[in-house]
């Protein structure tokens, strides 16, 4: 899975700690998302589209090895 | 009850369980246990006199009471990754826990057989030896998952 979450975060003017903080969580699990180490649950991903006003489609992408 | 209400019941009291998190003030706590009863082995084991051999075994009581604070207290901030870690760290502690209960007792063996020419008998672990290395394991792992997050 890649993302685009560190781009949407930028076109928004949010640090890490900014975009935890909205959704909840701590600022590492942002980090772990980012660099593609955790991939975040259902629930989470909603959250974060709410924040982007996007659709998750837009900003998570599977990649050729998902 | 109808069968699906008694699964749907089961269900929900599962969930609470797995969910379940001491506050957590609970961590310092276990900390401080923890370090007091630590403390208080090395006090009776170079300053006591006598037999002491019940204050040992409250101790070791004490110890596995700390650590198991501090090993279900919530993180500041518990979220979903926290939670996913956490199990890791409990696999990880459960599988090396039984790998070590099934090997250690022949290492006691051939260490004390090699060393001395009379050695000791065998004889299995004892629970607190067990359950001291599991929450151990359990804390260094989910710490150490925690930091390289």
């Amino acid at each position: 899975m890649e993302n685009t979450i560190k781009v949407e975060r930028a076109i928004l003017s949010l640090t890490q700690d900014d975009l935890a903080k909205k959704i909840g969580v701590s600022r590492q699990t942002i980090n772990s998302i980012e660099a593609n180490r955790y991939v975040p649950s259902t629930v989470l991903a909603l959250k974060l589209s709410e924040v982007f006003s996007k659709p998750v489609n837009d900003f998570f992408k599977l990649s050729e090895d998902d | 009850m109808e069968k699906s209400k008694f699964a749907e019941c089961e269900a929900r009291g599962l969930h609470k369980l797995i969910n379940f998190r001491l506050p957590r003030y609970c961590f310092t706590l276990g900390l401080t246990i923890t370090g007091l009863s630590i403390l208080a082995m090395f006090v009776r084991a170079f300053a006591l006199e006598g037999d002491t051999e019940w204050l040992k075994l409250l101790l070791q009581k004490t110890l596995l009471v700390g650590l198991l604070l501090i090993s279900i207290a919530k993180d500041p901030i518990e979220d979903e990754l926290i939670i996913k870690l956490r199990a890791q760290s409990y696999t990880y502690a459960f599988m090396t826990g039984v790998i070590y209960a099934l090997v250690m007792p022949y290492v006691e063996f051939g260490v004390s057989n090699v060393l001395k020419p009379e050695g000791e008998a065998f004889h299995n672990l004892g629970d607190f030896q067990v359950l001291l290395f599991m929450l151990m394991v359990q804390v260094l792992c989910f710490n150490t998952l925690k930091r390289i997050r």
